[in-house]
Formats: C-alpha cells, structure tokens, sequence
C-alpha cells in the first residue's frame, strides 16, 4: 500500500448524504429482522394454539377473546402511507427550492405520524381484551406496540424534519429529507404487514 | 487556561460553559441513579397491589423494570447522548468547535470519560471495558471452578451457585462479542481501510456508553435473585425465576441496540469510506472478519431483543407467549434465542480468526495465502450459520423431523471453516515465521479450534447429541471455540495492536509467560472437562457424583493456572502502558495502512488521505 496526495477533510454533501442514507438503511434492516419476528411469533403461537388459547373460550370468569378488525391496523398503515407521500411532496419541494412545498409537506406528514400515533394509542385502549387474555391478545398489543414505537418515533423525525425545512435548513442540502422519506417507506411497509398479520385470527 | 470550544476561558472569567461540556460519566452515573430511585418510588406507590386473584403477580418486576428503565434514561442524558438528536430537532446543528469538543480535542485523559467521539478514544474504552467484563467474568468462573473442587461443593449456596453461573455465562458471551469489534474494530479499523474517523461518530460513542448502561442492571441481577436459569435464560423458567431476571432482560435489551447501532456503523464506514484505491480485493481480511461478524449480529440481535421484550411482558405484564396456559410456547422462545445464538457464535469467532489472518503474513513474511479462500470461507460462514440453530434444540423434542436437516447443514459449516484453517496453514507453510506472542496465537487457534470444532461435529450429530447433550461435554466444547478461539484472537490482537494504541511494546517476557499459563491451563482445564463430560456428568451442577472427582479436581487446577495467566498479562498490560519501552511507527513492519501514521496517531489519522495501490500483503514469496 502507499500513501499519496489527496484532497482537502470536507467532503461533499452527495457523499455524506449517500453514507449517512446507508446508515439508516443499515438500521432499518435491524428492525426488519425485528418486525418479521414479530410475524414469526404471531403465526407460530397461532398455528400451534397450545392448549386451545390462541383465542380462548369464554369461562365462568372471563369473556371469550374476540379479535379486533384487521380494519384499525390497516388504517394505520394507510395514515402512513399518506404521511410517506406527503413526506415525498416535501422532498420533491426540497429538491426544486420550493420552500413552501418543503415547508408544507413536512408539516403535514408530521401530522400525519400524530393522526397515527393517536389512533394506534385508541385502539389499544379500546380493545376488547386485555393483553392477558391469551397468545392472540399478546400478540396484538406486541404488534400495536410496534406500531405506536414506530409512530413516536417518526413523529419525531418529522418534527424535527418540519422545523429544520420551517428555518431554512434545507436550501442546499435535500439529503435529511430524502432519509426521511426511507424511514417513512419503512414505517408503512412495517404497519402494512401488521395488518396484513392480523387479517389471520 | 484551558480552551473550551473555540473560546479562550481563563481564571475569573465568568463565560457560562455549554450543556455538552459539563457532562461526563459521573453526572451520567449521577442522573442515572436518581431517575432510577424516582421510577422505583414512583412505581411502588401508583402501580395497584397484586391480588390473590391475580394468576401472576407482576407488580414486583413492573417495579423492577421500571427503575432499570429511569436508570437507562439517565444514564442516557446524563451523559450527553440525546444532546445531538435534540439539536438536530431544535435546528441547531452542532457547530465545528462542538464537534472537535465532541471529538475529545485537547481534552487529555478526561476524553475518556466523556461522550467522547473519536474513534481511538472509543477504542481504548471499550478495552478497558472489556478487561472488566473479563475480571468479573473471570471471579465468577474461579467460584464456579472452586466449587467444583470437590464432589459435594458446598461452600456456596446452590441458589447462589446457579446465580454466579448464570451471570458469568451472560458476561462472557457478551464480554466476547465486544472484545476484538470494540477495541480493535473502532481502534484500528478506520486507519486500516484509510479513513479520518467512523461513518457515524456520536452513534460510535453510543454504541459504547449503551454497554456501560447495560452493565449495572445485569449487577444488579446478583442482589435480586440472581439468574437461575443460565445464560440462555429459557423459558418459561425464566419467568417464574426472581427479579434477577428483570436485570438480564435489561441487559441484554440495551446490549442489543448496541449491536445494532455498531452494526450499522461499522458497515457504512467500510462500505463507503475505505480509501481510494482499496478495492474489495485490496481490502485487509481483519475488516472482512469484523464485517462479517456485524453483519452477521445486525439481523440477529434483534430477535433476541424481542424475545427479552416478550420475556419481561410476560413477567411484568402477564402476556402468554411462553406460557403454555395462556397459549404460549417455551419453543418459541428457544427459536429466537437460538436464531441469534448460533450466529453470536460466529460474531465472537470471525473477527478473531480475521485478525489472526491479517497477523499471519506480517510473522511469516508471506502473502496471505489465497485471499479469495479466506472471504469464501467467511461468506460460507455467514451463509450457513443462519441456517443451524436447530441443533441445539434436537433434545427439546421441537420438530424432530427437522433433525436432519438442521444435522447437514451444522456439518457443512465446517466446510468454509475448514477453508479458514487452509488459509492460515498455508500461510504458516515455509514462512519465514517470526515467533512473537501473535505468531505463537495462530498455532494456539489452529490446535483449539481445531478440537472445539471436532467436538462440534459430534454434538451436531443426533445420536451422539443425545448422549451428550447437557453434559460438561458441552461446555468444553463451547469454551474451545469462544475461549480458545477467539479469546486467543483476542489477546493477540492485544499483542499486536497494543504499540499503536498505546505507543508501548507489551512487556515480552510478560506476556510470553502468560501466553503459555493460558495456553496450557486452558487445554488442562477444558480436557478434563471433556473426560468428566464424556462419563456423563451434567453440566450446572453445584455437586456431582465422587466418579467424577478427579476430572473436576484437573480442570479446576488448570483454571487456576489460567487466572495467574492472565492476571500476569493484566499486569503486563497496566505495566507496559505506564513504563513499558516506547514503540517505533511500526515495529512489526506491517504494510497495512494504521502502520503508516505516526504513533500516537493524529485525531483525525491522516494529514492528507491515502490513495492505495496494492494489497497489504506485499511480503514477497515463502521459502523454496
């Protein structure tokens, strides 16, 4: 090996953004893996319903265990969905220096991550069993939660991401948006296989 | 005077010094302890008693929990490590003078204390974290081992006996997993492939003050019941165990985002800044061996971070995915532990052997023999360590109709194993061999992984698992691979890398002696761990039948002689650090690129950045 001349220690946005898009890709793979254990504890509890408790009959003291509509968690993955195209609108408005676009977009997905975290909270809270009453009814609440964490999680991101377009942040560089809008892709990937998991009960 | 990010702050002047300056590891221990005793009151006093009604009580561990998480968030803010993702929130991105502070510039040995970025700083913690981790490890095998010095043990409480078992498990494995990724992979690794600092400096920082979070839970473990269930914690044992459960979940929670996030960032950084002209061909095969291993922990970690999930909602929530009355299953937690576990074995091992690749042409004064073989060999590994986690599950009685399968491709494995060790032997072969301690690891790794992946062969095969199968067998088999392995990867890693990250030689007669006290208490110790195995008798037992005894009495005497081995190289360690003779820019003559700048190394590595022309392995040709 040899050491040669080179260029200066700054380097171009296009290569911090390439790698930093990588890293949260990197990261996402980790909580795919997560995700699909996930998949993989609710049909393995639900194909081998162990002691017939995967939705446990109704006993002198406790009622049956109904399983919700598959409806609410698809709701959610279709507010995500909403929330990643106008994630997208803000970067296609960061990327032509459209401030407003940017700023709009943004604030409105934003929204959007506050609409679905709200509701995902709603719907736990309103769920005809408690999370003790059998291997379906864990399995649901471990699914919503991973929704909600998701949810604050990007609710975060798209706060941070309203505020950093809302100050200017972004004149030059429309790489924060653009990782965004991976996390956001994912966010809707991940609430559609949860409903798409509790659309077997 | 001191300088404090880019301003000039001297005796009676009054400047009020930002957030990021005043934390460090005490206020981080600090907050830390106080959230973690306003969650525990808290939480004893709003969550409502447990009833007689109740199938499972879980206040207990809802309270427990509780106060490991306040501690977690303390600990977190308390050593600055939401500072950046705030700012980035607020708009406020941290300014050139806050990043060279973040970086530890000019900050001598407090940077070591701090939520320090650069990654030689980082590197240095995570070694002498790791040195830790083993010293108490190490305490908890001695009482093992002393216990086991006669039939009836005895002296420590078998309750007290599965605790210390237990926690020395879940340390080590842990302790293994960081020991060449932490120093050595956040030390060396970017000089190595040409680059100025970690792709993502403060998640670097992160991954480490996450490890030093997760160390007082599984402590803490000790006071609260212990861990009566092994390392592996099954279910659902672990759930009617005490609260010391409540600290190995903790532990293994906060060690996981750990995993994930060093994962992440050590594969972007080779990925994408690896110096111009380093090609995957041009690339070190240390960095191949560290790739691999966070590669191979990024997806399986996670699974094992759910199964702790589910595991402390089951205890302090009452769910039922292990409980077999509400519809749970104690296989299921058996697959996402072994999902990570068989893979861990993988992440412990092919960092070591890498490193113990890359040291091999430097001593032998060769080229590494068929590179292309050593990264099939490791692809191969990656590959098929996904694919065998079943077979520590052939006596459970989970799906025997998989026993097959999960047979072969256990025996396939050994296969691109194999290829590493022709590697390494034809490396070795009429070399021109420079008999230093990392030398001498080499022949170690090829004798001890040469037996721990024999025995492997056996415990993969039903018939003879059945017969071996939670016996001592087992755990002479595991502690060939991880201990004589990789730990002896490990500590010639130490060997050949101290000089750069130290600027000292590690004393040679030092640690020569220790290298021989290890080498040969280990084999000692482990060889008569196989005998009693293989006569049948179980593992984690505090007591044993008198047939027994004489095994027990050799291994126990050769673990005694590994405790002097390395309490000597502990010595030689602190010794040479502080007095040890000061080293040249490369005293190895190595051509890898962290030899080529100068010791102590720059903060950020390189005044002007390489451009790389040829492999690393420019030695010239064997002996005829």
């Amino acid at each position: 090996m040899s050491q040669e001349t080179t260029h200066a220690h700054h380097e171009h946005p296009d290569v911090v953004g390439s790698r930093n898009r990588l890293g949260v890709i990197l990261i996402i793979v980790a909580d795919v893996a997560m995700a699909l254990s996930i998949l993989f504890v609710y049909f393995y509890l639900k194909g081998q319903n162990v002691n017939n408790m995967w939705l446990p009959a109704a006993t002198e003291e406790v009622p049956a265990t109904v399983p919700v509509s598959s409806m609410g968690a698809l709701y959610i993955a279709i507010i995500s969905g909403f929330g990643m195209l106008l994630n997208r609108y803000a970067l296609q408005g960061a990327k032509a220096k459209n401030q407003a676009q940017l700023t709009l977009g943004a604030m409105i997905a934003f929204a959007m991550s506050v609409i679905g975290l709200v509701y995902q909270i709603q719907q736990m809270n309103s769920a005809p069993f408690t999370m003790r009453m059998g291997a379906y009814a864990s399995c649901y609440y471990l699914i919503a939660g991973l929704n909600a964490l998701h949810l604050a999680l990007t609710a975060f991101i798209s706060l941070g991401n309203w505020n950093r377009a809302r100050l200017g942040l972004y004149k030059t560089d429309h790489w924060h948006v653009e990782i965004i809008q991976v996390w956001w892709i994912w966010m809707t990937v991940s609430a559609a296989l949860g409903a798409f998991a509790l659309s077997f009960t | 005077m001191t300088t404090t990010m880019g301003r000039t702050a001297s005796a009676g002047h009054s400047a009020k010094s930002p957030l990021i300056e005043k934390l460090n590891v005490f206020t981080a221990f600090g907050l830390g302890i106080i959230l973690a005793v306003v969650f525990y009151v808290l939480a004893a006093k709003l969550i409502p008693e447990d009833t007689d009604a109740m199938l499972i009580h879980t206040k207990h561990d809802q309270i427990i929990l509780l106060a490991m998480i306040g501690w977690f968030i303390g600990f977190m803010v308390g050593i600055g490590a939401l500072i950046g993702p705030f700012r980035w929130l607020l708009g406020k991105d941290l300014s050139h003078d806050e990043n060279m502070f973040y970086a530890g510039k000019d900050l001598g040995t407090k940077r070591y204390f701090r939520y320090t970025t650069d990654h030689k700083v980082v590197g240095i913690q995570y070694l002498v974290t790791t040195m830790i981790i083993f010293g108490v490890g190490g305490i908890l095998a001695m009482l093992i081992r002393t216990n086991l010095g006669n039939p009836e043990g005895g002296w420590i409480h078998p309750q007290a006996y599965n605790a210390i078992v237990g926690i020395h498990g879940i340390i080590m494995i842990v302790g293994t997993i960081i020991m060449i990724t932490g120093p050595f992979g956040n030390f060396v690794m970017p000089i190595m492939i040409g680059a100025r600092d970690m792709a993502f400096p403060r998640l670097n920082a992160l991954s480490f003050w996450l490890i030093v979070a997760a160390i007082p839970p599984i402590l803490s473990s000790f006071f609260l019941g212990g861990i009566m269930t092994g390392w592996t914690a099954y279910e659902p044992l672990a759930s009617e165990s005490p609260a010391g459960m409540d600290g190995y979940i903790m532990f293994i929670c906060i060690f996981a985002i750990s995993t994930m996030v060093a994962g992440a960032n050590i594969t972007a950084t080779v990925v994408r800044m690896r110096a111009r002209g380093m090609t995957w061909n041009r690339t070190p095969i240390f960095i191949y061996g560290v790739v691999a291993s966070v590669a191979l922990a990024l997806p399986a970690f996670p699974v094992f971070f759910l199964s702790q999930i589910m595991s402390a909602f089951d205890r302090a929530m009452g769910t039922t995915f292990y409980n077999p009355a509400g519809g749970g299953s104690g296989w299921l937690y058996e697959n996402l532990f072994w999902l990570m576990g068989h893979p861990e074995v993988y992440v412990i091992l092919l960092p070591a052997i890498g490193a113990l690749m890359e040291m091999a042409p430097v001593f032998t004064r060769r080229p590494l023999f068929s590179f292309n073989v050593a990264v099939m060999g490791i692809a191969g590994i990656c590959g098929l360590s996904a694919l065998v986690w079943a077979h520590h599950m052939y006596m459970s009685g989970w799906a025997p109709l998989l026993n097959g399968p999960f047979m072969l491709t256990t025996e396939l494995i050994s296969i691109p194993t194999g290829m590493l060790f022709l590697v390494l032997v034809g490396t070795l072969w009429r070399g021109r061999l420079w008999l230093t301690v990392p030398m001498a690891s080499i022949y170690a790794l090829l004798w001890n992984f040469m037996v721990g992946g024999i025995t492997g062969i056996y415990l993969s095969d039903v018939p003879a698992d059945g017969a071996l199968h939670g016996t001592m067998f087992v755990t002479a088999h595991f502690h060939y691979t991880l201990m004589g392995a990789g730990l002896t990867g490990a500590i010639a890693s130490l060997s050949y890398w101290f000089p750069k990250m130290t600027g000292r030689m590690l004393d040679r007669r030092l640690s020569w002696v220790s290298f021989w006290m290890v080498q040969i208490g280990f084999n000692v110790a482990f060889m008569g761990m196989f005998l009693v195995g293989l006569a049948g008798q179980p593992r984690r037992v505090e007591a044993y039948n008198a047939m027994f005894n004489r095994g027990n009495m050799v291994t126990t005497a050769g673990a005694y002689v590994i405790m002097t081995g390395m309490l000597i190289l502990l010595f030689a360690v602190v010794d040479s650090w502080r007095n040890g003779i000061k080293a040249s820019d490369n005293p190895w003559f190595a051509k890898t690129l962290e030899w080529s700048v100068p010791t102590p190394v720059p903060l950020e590595n390189f005044a002007t950045l390489p451009v790389v022309t040829t492999d690393a392995y420019g030695y010239g040709k064997a002996k005829s």
